[in-house]
């Protein structure tokens, strides 16, 4: 588990604004160019409305959730950019047993797959449902969003963020979080007046602002408290416990024997024959 | 003697086995077979799993259920050694085989669950102590190899090998107390691995206290093995009846148990949060879990049951059957989001069948060819056949005293 960093204000941060999004679905374009990833057989409706690919899955790290709704007398859209949300203090990262997720310090959570061993902890960890399994293969290796960090680390956006034309704000979390509000406190009857993301597992990279309620559009609901301290209440009594029951059985055994081995002793000095060293 | 000849002995003594053993060669064989496809098609084409669904039926029955199952050896151990109820000594061997054929197929069943079964080996060089599975993986390996040297004295014995006998001896004590503690850590983090799965384990299962609950659990189910096993090999396989000595275990079954028991309910009703009763399928499959643990508790407590090796039997045969369920409710009904499902596919259940018969057929394979029942340590001569070591007078008694 990477504790590069203490201080999430400076790491690198999406602001995404759902109520400017038009659902081009640019950015998953632009996702599986940069990253090279294969195009799916998809047909419409397959999912929900016309969302397509109907699901995240091994070829495909973001995707536009498509939600109908009606909104005086109109048809509507609302739309979700799901994608990982490169958590402060990711859940991932901390149950890797091999420590394959890092939270890098400019705030891509970055995937080594040499060191993957397919466990798929990760998968059952993650609160939003990210990582995915290259089920197809043999022997399968985890994908997810890279926060397109071979750029960020080149000072470049990330792929969806330069190529989105509305929605997407790239830049400094603290920033962010700083211009959602202004957005929220300029035009309080088009947003929610909550922000996704600022605190949803202790804080993500990944800031949403959205006219709907945050359940509706598909978001799930999360945990504010960051995910790695569950595990750790419980694991970082582990040395204790281990020299705990250790000595203390050692102990026991060591009073349990004791009787058995005086009477040996005792046996041996009266017939004689016992060496010196017992 | 030739190739042809062993081949032929073999052969004769295989066709010799009792149909049943045969029928136990077959399900192993068919699980190999399946394992084989899983390596070249795929885990998308062998199992039921997909990205909604990460771990089923591998893990819920070859980790997480037999790791717990396997828990006699320690628990046994703990309690002749180091509690010194000496008398139960001749349970132990039988429980550490069968710890050791447990833990040996909990070791198959990841490396057929693992994407990358090649990198096993990376936990012992990437280390990452904020997780529970490397915890485990570290744990599993160190304990294999204590249960292999501990299963290594009938081995000696059948072949008469003196001098790593009574080595083995001499680490006796030391392998029980490593053997607890290392057994204490990883069946707790088994229920450590759910305490991230926040918003997703339901909250009938989902409290801080689950690792405690795992590693309680997996003590009552340890001794509920060793009670079954020895029944069993007494009826079917002409063992020496231990019944006396499973009486004794049957008063500390009932006492752990019902230790159990209340920590549950009490975690249940006072640390978990979120609405419990809100989906009738878990609910029931809670009530069974809890109801199948609670009745041996009531049977255990009267002496004429435990005194009645069938009624014994099936007390223990219900608390093994709830600590089943309650595996499988935390790793897979448990974690099923409302809606959703999963069952396994035909493949992982001939894999997870043939790995059940795998391990009773190698405990009947052992206890045929070596001296696991007939263990009763102080008729065992340990003395060296040289003039190595003169003081012979106190052999078989080494251990004791480290």
């Amino acid at each position: 588990m990477s504790s590069e960093n203490k201080d999430f204000g400076k790491n690198k941060a999406f602001l995404i604004d759902m109520t400017k999004c038009t659902g081009c679905r640019g950015c998953q374009v632009a996702c599986k160019q940069w990253n090279q990833l294969d195009a799916e057989k998809t047909k419409f409706f397959t999912g929900e409305g016309y969302q397509n690919p109907p699901l995240m899955s091994e070829y495909t790290f973001t995707r536009i959730k498509f939600r109908d709704y009606e909104k005086n007398g109109q048809n509507e859209f609302a739309f979700y950019k799901e994608m990982c949300m490169h958590c402060n203090e990711p859940a991932c990262a901390s149950v890797c047993p091999v420590g394959a997720f890092v939270k890098t310090k400019e705030g891509p959570v970055t995937y080594d797959a040499k060191r993957c061993i397919g466990c798929r902890f990760c998968m059952v960890a993650c609160p939003f449902g990210v990582p995915k399994y290259e089920w197809s293969k043999a022997f399968p290796l985890v994908r997810k969003c890279t926060g397109c960090y071979s750029r960020v680390k080149e000072g470049k956006k990330p792929a969806c963020a330069t190529t989105c034309v509305s929605a997407i704000t790239y830049g400094p979390r603290e920033e962010m979080i700083k211009e959602a509000e202004k957005r929220i406190a300029a035009r309080p009857e088009k947003y929610l007046k909550k922000l996704y993301g600022a605190e949803e597992a202790g804080g993500t990279s990944v800031i949403y602002l959205t006219a709907l309620p945050f359940d509706e559009l598909g978001f799930k609901h999360v945990t504010k408290r960051p995910l790695p301290s569950y595990t750790w209440q419980a694991l970082r009594l582990v040395p204790g416990i281990f020299l705990t029951v250790g000595s203390s059985l050692s102990l026991l055994s060591w009073f349990t024997h004791r009787k058995e081995r005086i009477a040996k002793e005792e046996e041996m000095r009266k017939s004689g024959s016992a060496p010196k060293e017992g | 003697m030739t190739a042809a000849k062993i081949t032929q002995v073999v052969v004769d003594e295989v066709k010799g086995y009792h149909n049943f053993v045969k029928f136990l060669i077959f399900l192993v064989g068919a699980a190999a077979l399946a394992s084989a496809i899983r390596f070249i098609f795929g885990l998308g084409v062998t199992t039921n799993l997909n990205d909604t669904f990460p771990w089923g039926l591998w893990i819920s029955f070859d980790v997480v259920t037999a790791v717990p199952l396997a828990a006699g050896a320690f628990t046994l151990g703990a309690i002749v050694h180091c509690f010194h109820i000496k008398k139960l000594e001749p349970l132990v061997r039988p429980a550490i085989v069968t710890g050791f054929l447990g833990y040996s197929l909990v070791c198959v069943g990841l490396l057929l669950d693992l994407g990358q079964p090649q990198r096993g080996w990376h936990t012992m060089v990437y280390w990452n102590p904020h997780s529970p599975m490397f915890e485990v993986s570290m744990c599993i390996m160190a304990y294999t190899t204590v249960l292999f040297l501990e299963f290594l004295s009938p081995v000696c014995e059948k072949f008469g090998y003196h001098v790593p006998l009574r080595l083995l001896r001499t680490i006796e004590m030391p392998l029980v107390v490593l053997a607890a503690s290392i057994s204490t850590l990883h069946q707790s983090s088994l229920g450590t691995f759910f305490l991230i799965a926040v918003d997703k384990l339901h909250p009938l299962w989902y409290n801080p206290l689950l690792p405690l609950l795992f590693w309680v659990s997996a003590m009552c189910a340890g001794m509920s093995i060793i009670t079954v096993e020895a029944t069993m090999s007494h009826k079917y396989m002409g063992q020496p009846d231990e019944g006396e000595l499973l009486e004794t275990l049957a008063k500390i079954l009932p006492c752990v148990l019902s230790f159990y028991l209340a920590l549950r309910l009490f975690s249940l009703f006072a640390l978990s949060e979120g609405a419990l009763w809100d989906r009738p399928g878990l609910t029931a499959l809670f009530v069974l879990e809890i109801v199948a643990l609670v009745v041996p508790v009531l049977m255990l407590a009267q002496k004429k049951v435990r005194e009645n090796g069938r009624q014994r039997a099936t007390a223990a045969w219900l608390v093994i059957f709830g600590v089943v369920v309650n595996r499988f409710n935390v790793s897979m009904f448990g974690m099923e989001a409302p809606g959703t499902s999963y069952y396994p596919s035909f493949l992982e259940s001939v894999v997870t069948i043939g790995i059940i018969a795998a391990h009773i057929l190698f405990f009947v394979l052992i206890a045929k060819y070596f001296p696991i029942f007939e263990h009763h340590p102080e008729t065992v001569d340990y003395s060296l056949p040289d003039h190595f070591h003169k003081t012979d007078n106190n052999h078989g008694h080494v251990g004791n005293e480290a």
